[in-house]
């Protein structure tokens, strides 16, 4: 038997909070393979419900709970001239004393196969009646346990209490495993190439391909915290080995706010740095073992060189049309983030029809996140030098809108035929500003993120579909 | 056309000028260095190690900088490459050869002179099998 406590903090007077993950992840750090999970509500106005994570059907929940029971209904709980001994902050709250009747304050939940036992569209919640507070729950676990000898457990649980206890999918822990291997990976590393890579890595970015293959290699029977930080870091890798050839192909002096390989080191030693990781980011995928991930990457890669040699040939028709933005763009940016979702869900073993339901999912992100980058390029607020992709004739789907626009389309193909100085950027980007470009930009984004969503649903998630459903809005809706 | 011509017309798309220009010949002299693996995983192989050493030669790696253009053909040979051995070849074959890429570069970036690209190969396709 293990005995454990979850913490939490609301945010609302009533709040469905969804610890459906926090509870898998506890029953993967005990070890737990079948048994049971008890959990308790340590509080009188805290219940415990199992029930769907769909938001209109929450809000559905709150108003039944108001109807029930509302608010200033002449508790007499409320009635503190009648109380004795009650403290200076005793809330008013009789309401949700009466509300918590209407839940229980304590549930049993099956586990079997080292996974909670819940159906399709069910998630746990805690439910909140008189927040904000930070509340408490009890759990125990008792069944058959595994023997825990895997180093990447240990890891795992270890990198789990150092953040804190809050370890739950695509969160803090997940996260600093993949900085812990990249940090270990490039300790290993020769110097000349170790250092540039260090300072391209430590400059941050911002980790999105390694999260989704963490958050993938969840959705599989098998999930291995250690293999999927493992893999994730070699995507990140190879991510990086390819920006640093972009950079010096772009002539881009700045990248993450600091000189590139190419500007600090030289060409000669950005070629080297950009191999050097691109074969180490190979050679680390192929020492994981699993031939369905060698090969989707290998795909990945093959296609981004591809998707690179078609972008700069485009770039003699600058700024091109939609068709051959999207044909780049889906080989450039879109094949990794494919390719890391259906990896992180091949290294666990999950079922082909999920494998291609992520591999859509995210081909849409992947494209709906270059034409939020592309909107970035005209954001005042983004920190980033604006009009950098007109300077630098990068191919931008609000720059290709804008081109076609009755109104500014002429005066801008005229000035993009030209040579680009400051005085001409800075009026492409006005132009583009005044039009409708942007909007059309954003909102293509936008369905795209709806269309990657709606992949989603043919697939079995559990609780993992909230942030994939965030990762991917936020992906969007970004302004840097 | 036969079968080992067949099996690697396919993977040679977007590259047709390069093997015209070279890539043929050092595809068949890696023929002679495959000659311990099967005979049907010879021509991948064997393609998978010139489209590597092509690649390198192309960016000028250990040399002087490639402009854009061949840069970029040099990185899609290297990924053309890395999926030719992620499809057919062993997964011990797969880090022979990426241990030597990484090899080599770790060379030229530190300006050593390492040897030459196909001495690395041979080696790997020796210590592959």
């Amino acid at each position: 038997m293990i005995a454990r406590r979850l913490r939490f903090k609301t945010s609302s007077p009533t709040q469905f909070v969804d610890i459906t993950d926090k509870l898998r992840e506890e029953v993967r750090k005990s070890g737990l393979r079948m048994g049971r999970i008890h959990l308790q509500s340590l509080h009188t106005t805290v219940g415990l419900a199992v029930n769907e994570n769909e938001p209109l059907l929450l809000r559905d929940f709150e108003s039944l709970l108001e109807r029930l029971a509302p608010s200033g209904a002449g508790y007499e709980h409320d009635d503190f001239a009648r109380r004795f001994e009650i403290a200076l902050d005793e809330p008013v709250n009789g309401h949700a004393h009466c509300r918590q009747l209407l839940l229980t304050g304590f549930a049993t939940l099956l586990v079997e196969n080292g996974d909670l036992v819940l159906g399709r569209w069910q998630s746990v919640f805690a439910v909140e009646l008189d927040g904000p507070r930070t509340r408490e729950l009890a759990i125990q676990l008792d069944g058959d346990f595994e023997v825990r000898s895997r180093r990447s457990s240990a890891l795992a649980a270890e990198v789990g209490r150092r953040a804190g206890g809050n370890v739950h999918v695509g969160t803090a822990a997940d996260k600093e495993l993949v900085e812990l291997e990249l940090n270990r990976q490039l300790l290993a590393d020769p110097d000349p190439v170790a250092v540039p890579m260090r300072r391209l890595v430590e400059a941050g970015g911002k980790r999105l391909r390694p999260r989704l293959v963490q958050l993938t290699a969840h959705i599989g029977p098998r999930h291995d915290p250690l293999r999927a930080a493992a893999l994730a870091a070699a995507v990140e890798l190879l991510h990086n080995a390819t920006l640093i050839h972009d950079d010096y192909v772009d002539e881009s002096t700045h990248r993450r706010g600091r000189p590139t390989v190419a500007a600090a080191e030289g060409p000669e030693r950005a070629i080297a740095v950009g191999d050097f990781y691109f074969a180490k980011a190979t050679r680390l995928i192929a020492e994981i073992g699993n031939n369905d991930v060698t090969s989707t990457i290998a795909d990945a890669l093959e296609a981004i060189c591809a998707a690179q040699i078609d972008d700069v040939a485009l770039r003699g028709a600058y700024p091109g049309d939609h068709a051959s933005y999207l044909k780049v763009v889906r080989g450039k940016t879109a094949a990794l983030f494919a390719a890391s979702c259906a990896s992180g869900a091949q290294l666990s073993e999950a079922t082909p029809d999920e494998v291609e339901a992520l591999r859509r999912y995210g081909d849409l992100l992947g494209v709906a996140f270059q034409m939020a980058d592309d909107m970035v390029d005209f954001s005042p607020s983004s920190g980033k030098p604006v009009g950098l992709d007109i300077r630098q004739r990068v191919l931008s789907l609000p720059l290709i809108y804008a081109a076609e626009d009755k109104e500014v389309g002429p005066e801008v193909r005229r000035l993009l035929a030209g040579s680009l100085g400051d005085a001409e950027v800075n009026r492409v980007t006005e132009l583009v500003r005044s039009s409708d470009a942007l909007k059309r930009v954003g909102d293509e984004a936008r369905a795209l993120v709806e269309g990657a969503l709606h992949e989603l649903e043919t697939i079995e998630l559990d609780g993992l579909r909230p942030t994939l459903v965030r990762l991917a809005r936020s992906a969007v809706d970004r302004d840097s | 056309m036969t079968a080992q011509a067949l099996q690697i017309d396919r993977e040679l798309e977007r590259l047709d000028g390069l093997w015209e220009d070279g890539l043929q010949d050092t595809y068949k002299s890696y023929m002679d260095a495959v000659g311990a693996y099967e005979p049907a995983e010879r021509p991948r192989l064997a393609l998978a190690a010139a489209l590597i050493e092509s690649g390198l030669r192309l960016q000028g790696l250990g040399g002087r900088a490639a402009a854009a253009a061949p840069l970029l053909m040099g990185d899609l040979c290297l990924a053309r490459a890395s999926r030719l051995l992620a499809d057919h070849a062993s997964q011990t074959l797969q880090v022979a050869f990426a241990r030597a890429i990484e090899k080599m570069s770790a060379n030229a970036a530190s300006g050593e002179a390492g040897g030459p690209v196909r001495d690395f190969l041979v080696l790997a396709l020796e210590s592959g099998r």
